[in-house]
């Protein structure tokens, strides 16, 4: 079909012919895709071929400094005038020697059994076996230290190969004082990411590394270290997660998934339109004491959230004041079930969350709504629109357009949304048994089971299916909006 | 307005067979600005009706906590005898000053410490191109796909073997709300990219290295962003309970203010310490909202510029 | 002062896009060279590599004897003016002039002077307490040079100065700029899209189509002898006419042959011709529109079209004629000479015959696009 062909189709069909012809490219971006990962891997192997090919041409074609930094690392640096780069490196050599034969090497040596020997008591006393978990976590951090060590090995012989370059050129080496000096120009983003790279690196990085690994192992309240002992188990795990026929915790999941949907879905889209057209009403020509209906509105996001939807979880209690004043009004006898029927405590947690969500959103639609250039309403008027139709071929697009990405991570930080439901539920009732309740999104239920079950290797497996929904929908949505895809390219 | 209302509105009927204008006929406007106020009207008794909803739950709040015939909840608002009870137990019997001070001190580092981090980070991501910046920046989106609770046991661990747990927390919860800042680099990098690049450029012709571009051009230029992230950094802290509440485990002393009076409300015999709760969340909620609402605007900005930019 | 010597330089962008293509050129001590062509042809590119804000690919820059392929841009002792002035919007006008020489660390007597002179220089002085928000675009633009003025640089860079600014100023702000050049007797390297620019400021003109140098030379060479289509079509306004045509060799004679119009090519056209042996073929036949002349007097050996549109332009006309297979042909006809017949006989939809002499048409080849008559393979 020709350009010209597709622009005269009517709205449904050009919606139908696009879908068409995402459904028939789907195999083809599949197997691109695929392809695209096999020559990553090919061009993996290909640098990693050309690394080696290129260590060891430097050791053949390299004069007798550069040799010895082989085994002694800095030396070559050190030899030739930058004293005080080769120290750096052979201080960490030695740290990383030490650290491997007294403390690391120990532990990555049981990092395949996660341990053998069990804690036990002789003589009332207590003596202490192998810690699983040190040993998962320092094996970790020891798998990352050779890695580092063999990165910073390499760098240290190339830079014996660039040294020996320059100075055949005739040209002098850069000194100690242009190191630094370079910290603070051509080098400066090494200086001023160092410091929050190695807090996400030891707080973040780390830590789901180790919680990804014991996933799949049995760590719960059976096998806590330093008492017991646990163990890899494979992905049984998941199995039990999944399964339809396990029946409880495959059925559990199911529905928990199920309602994070759900809830996602509501709490992304109500709050979004409920949002826009209060900022509209607010916006709108006419309307006195702006400054005002929006400072109102801002008090919910101002008030400490635990406050808040504390007290606010306590009026709809059974003893709370809303039940107490409608009774005390006798409109109803007995108190509305507002947190202890599943569905009601449901419709009531999305109902409440509107409450909180509506300024945020009234304040980003404000902002936007703003920003819409004004000759693009008076054209619209100039062309015969009134109020609604410039509202649904204007506004509404444009908002689209532009929130395309921000609803994407909202859509994302909704289904992570922990705050809201903890607050006010706890994700009670409970009725979905494996101490899930009825309002539990996967966060809650994770947390609920790390917390209170002490049942880690099920909450890692959560986390890891929170993580797997949210890239999914991230990878669909970045493929399907181009306006998300080149956000990235705004400057 | 009145300039609206001495121009009439009209509509102009072209007659096609003659191929001309035929009638301009003036439409009753009158009746249009009539119905203009009604909708008007219909807006401000939405708008009115929306903000006592949405400030009943203070109001209600601020009342009972003046409530002193009884501590639990009751099914009248206004309360039978208003005094100070509350408050007075809060600083006489309780720990509520010590969590007071707690979160106070943690929210101030904070402020300072994640707003260098996260200025550094959006910064350097922003403005620099060196190899490996694509990586970091995906590495930053995938991680922060895992939901954040998950590595709450792997974090107590790690602060424990520190001794920043319990008596310590202060000091680890610092850590590990400062630890990870870095990653929450978007929405000030979205400022910085609004920058002209030029501006550096010219600059570093002029002679300045990268730090004295960072620090003499743009730092003046970046107020706003700035004071916004030093806002949510202060803020942060003073809602945090699943961390706070592990990591001080127990240990009444460490608590912060969220942990103390969630505590109140759903372990202890909440109906004995509903209005205590409610006293203790208008302390909390006072300086917080004059804070926010005095720095609205830098907020507002930084929102919708985040929210744009994505 | 310096020369700038940049050789085989090239640029490569990470997504494998090509920007320049093989850029050589000499640019002496104190000329001013102007690099022009269509955006995206390479020319900011290559004027960034010159400043340092983008890395050379492949290649050597000099300036002066210096090697700076990896100097830092505040070593290279350069100043640069921005399209968007790039002024520092928190500090006052005085600052921002005094910007550079403070990070150098002068003293301030010293500054202070420096400041002063180029404000006056600029007529700025008034301004220099204001901050850039409070400033016209004429005047930010003047304070953007002076900001580059204060630093005595040995290379001045200008990227597009001027294309932020309305017409009337863009004119006046040139001609300060031919001033501003003789006082300060620099090398400058000047940016633009705007081949009028390019004509009226440059010493020499280099211009540029998708990274390759099209061609170097004097305003006057590169009007009269253009070495490739191109050239032909960007130097000049309104742009030169493209007729087909047919050339003929006769022994030594050479004569081109346009909708029935016959030529014979002379002087130093038939020289090259001959030189370079070109046999009879098709060729592309280049007029500008104000060589072509009106035959008011009949049709004999002429071209006959019709008028589509008439534009007055005030001492000129320019006529958009039809003529056989060539849909918009333009003609300049100044209006002194016209009677009021001769005017009212151009209105839109007559006829009318025109015709150019030989010294004044250029050849192009139909393939290659390259002049038969200048430059040359060696380009």
């Amino acid at each position: 079909m020709t350009e010209l062909e597709f622009l005269k189709l009517s709205k449904p069909q050009k919606i139908g012919y696009q879908l068409l012809q995402f459904f028939a490219g789907l195999p083809g971006r599949l197997w691109g895709g695929l392809k695209k990962l096999g020559m990553f891997f090919v061009n993996l192997a290909v640098k990693l071929w050309d690394e080696i090919k290129d260590i060891c041409l430097t050791f053949k074609d390299g004069d007798w400094k550069t040799r010895l930094s082989y085994v002694v690392m800095g030396f070559g640096s050190a030899a030739r005038g930058q004293v005080f780069r080769g120290i750096l490196f052979f201080l960490f050599q030695t740290v990383f020697n030490m650290y491997m034969i007294f403390f690391g090497g120990a532990y990555l040596a049981k990092f395949g059994t996660l341990g053998t020997v069990e804690t036990t008591k002789v003589n009332r006393k207590t003596v202490y076996g192998d810690n699983s978990f040190l040993i998962l976590l320092y094996g970790i951090l020891t798998i990352f230290f050779i890695i580092a060590a063999i990165y910073t090995w390499r760098v240290n012989i190339k830079q014996n190969k660039v040294s020996e370059q320059i100075l055949k050129s005739g040209k002098k080496l850069k000194g100690a004082k242009d190191d630094i000096a370079a910290l603070a120009d051509t080098q400066f983003h090494k200086t001023l990411l160092s410091l929050p790279m190695i807090g996400i690196f030891l707080f973040t990085i780390v830590p789901i590394i180790f919680m990804v690994l014991v996933a799949f192992t049995n760590y719960d309240y059976q096998h806590q270290s330093p008492a017991k002992l646990f163990t890899w188990v494979g992905l049984e795990n998941f199995r039990t997660l999944l399964s339809p026929d396990s029946a409880s915790y495959g059925n559990t999941f199911g529905q928990v998934l199920l309602w994070t949907l759900i809830w996602a879905f509501f709490a992304t889209f109500l709050n979004y339109f409920l949002g826009m057209l209060v900022a509209i009403m607010i916006n709108k020509k006419g309307i006195k004491l702006k400054k005002m209906w929006r400072t109102i509105f801002v008090m919910t996001i101002a008030i400490p959230q635990f406050v808040s939807l504390l007290y606010v979880s306590k009026m709809f209690a059974a003893d709370g004041i809303i039940n107490s004043l409608l009774m005390g009004w006798g409109w109803i006898k007995q108190p509305l079930p507002f947190w202890t029927n599943p569905r009601w405590a449901q419709v009531t947690v999305i109902i409440i969350n509107i409450w909180i969500g509506i300024p945020y959103l009234m304040l980003i639609a404000t902002g936007i709504l703003m920003n819409i250039p004004a000759d693009l309403y008076e054209s619209a008027r100039i062309d015969g629109a009134n109020a609604i139709q410039t509202y649904s071929r204007i506004t509404l697009p444009y908002m689209l357009f532009v929130t395309g990405p921000y609803l994407l991570t909202s859509f994302i930080g909704n289904i992570n949304n922990f705050n809201v439901i903890f607050l006010l539920t706890q994700g009670k009732p409970d009725v979905l048994g494996n101490s899930a309740g009825s309002t539990d999104l996967l966060i809650t239920w994770l947390y609920a089971m790390t917390v209170d079950n002490t049942n880690y290797k099920m909450a890692a497996c959560i986390g890891i299916i929170v993580f797997v929904v949210c890239a999914v929908i991230n990878l669909v949505v970045y493929n399907l909006i181009p306006s998300v895809k080149n956000e990235e390219d705004f400057q | 307005m009145a300039r609206e209302k001495a121009i009439p509105e009209v509509d102009i009927v072209v007659d096609e067979e003659k191929g001309v204008i035929r009638e301009v006929k003036p439409v009753n406007y009158r009746s249009k600005s009539a119905h203009e106020r009604r909708v008007n009207r219909g807006i401000y008794a939405i708008l009115i009706i929306m903000s006592i909803i949405w400030l009943c739950p203070f109001v209600f709040l601020v009342l009972q906590s003046f409530r002193c015939e009884s501590g639990g909840q009751v099914n009248y608002l206004i309360p039978k005898q208003f005094g100070f009870d509350n408050y007075i137990f809060l600083f006489k019997e309780s720990n509520f000053p010590k969590w007071y001070l707690n979160t106070l001190s943690i929210a101030m580092v904070c402020a300072v410490v994640q707003t260098i981090i996260t200025l550094s980070v959006s910064y350097t991501l922003s403005r620099m191109r060196f190899r490996g910046r694509k990586l970091i920046m995906k590495m930053i989106l995938v991680l922060g796909m895992f939901p954040g609770f998950l590595t709450m046991i792997c974090l107590y661990f790690l602060l424990k073997q520190l001794g920043l747990t319990q008596a310590g927390a202060i000091p680890g919860l610092i850590l590990i709300y400062c630890a990870s800042s870095g990653m929450g680099y978007y929405i000030s990098k979205g400022f910085f990219d609004t920058i002209p690049k030029s501006l550096d450029e010219s600059a570093r012709i002029d002679g300045a290295t990268r730090f004295q571009v960072f620090k003499k051009i743009i730092m003046p230029l970046s107020k706003p962003i700035v004071i916004y992230t030093i806002l949510m950094a202060f803020m942060g802290p003073w809602g945090d309970y699943v961390f706070a509440s592990y990591v001080a485990f127990g240990r009444n002393e460490s608590y912060n203010v969220a942990v103390g009076l969630y505590d109140w409300v759903n372990t202890n015999d909440y109906q004995g310490y509903f209005t205590r709760f409610c006293a203790g969340g208008v302390l909390v909620a006072i300086p917080i909202t004059a804070l926010f609402l005095a720095l609205q605007r830098y907020y507002v900005e930084g929102v919708t510029g985040g929210a744009v930019k994505g | 002062m310096a020369s700038v010597t940049l050789k085989h330089i090239k640029k490569i962008y990470d997504n494998k896009v090509t920007a320049v293509q093989d850029f050589n050129l000499e640019i002496q001590d104190k000329e001013f060279v102007v690099f022009v062509g269509p955006s995206g042809c390479g020319k900011s590119t290559t004027l960034r590599m010159i400043a340092g804000l983008e890395d050379i690919s492949e290649g050597e820059l000099f300036i002066g004897d210096r090697l700076v392929n990896d100097v830092e841009p505040k070593d290279r002792d350069i100043a640069m003016v921005f399209q968007n002035y790039a002024l520092y919007p928190h500090i006052t006008v005085y600052e921002n002039l005094a910007f550079s020489l403070r990070i150098r660390k002068m003293n301030n007597e010293e500054i202070h002077r420096r400041v002063c002179q180029a404000a006056d220089i600029l007529g700025i002085t008034e301004y220099l307490g204001r901050k850039p928000k409070a400033l016209s675009g004429g005047q930010r633009q003047r304070v953007a040079i002076g900001r580059a003025i204060v630093r005595e640089p040995q290379v001045f860079l200008m990227d597009e100065p001027l294309s932020n600014l309305d017409a009337k100023l863009r004119n006046q702000m040139r001609a300060e700029i031919i001033l501003l050049r003789k006082r300060l007797d620099t090398t400058f390297i000047y940016v633009t899209h705007d081949q009028t620019e390019a004509m009226t400021l440059g010493d020499r003109i280099v211009i540029m189509k998708d990274g390759f140098i099209q061609q170097v030379g004097t305003p006057q060479e590169v009007f009269e002898t253009p070495h490739n289509l191109f050239v032909a079509g960007f130097i000049g306004s309104p742009q030169m006419n493209i007729f087909e045509a047919e050339l003929t060799r006769d022994g030594d004679v050479y004569s081109v042959e346009v909708q029935g119009m016959k030529l014979q090519l002379e002087g130093d056209r038939a020289v090259c011709l001959r030189e370079r042996n070109v046999q009879s073929q098709k060729v592309l036949l280049g007029v500008r529109p104000e060589h072509v002349s009106i035959r008011f007097d009949g049709g004999e050996n002429a071209v006959s079209g019709t008028v589509t549109v008439n534009e007055m332009m005030g001492s000129e006309l320019h006529l958009h004629v039809a003529a056989g297979a060539e849909k918009n042909v333009i003609l300049r006809v100044p209006t002194i000479d016209l009677t009021p017949e001769q005017r009212a006989s151009l209105n839109a939809g007559n006829q009318l015959n025109f015709s150019f002499a030989s010294k004044v048409v250029q050849l192009f080849d139909p393939e290659t696009e390259q002049s038969l008559l200048w430059g040359g393979a060696a380009e």
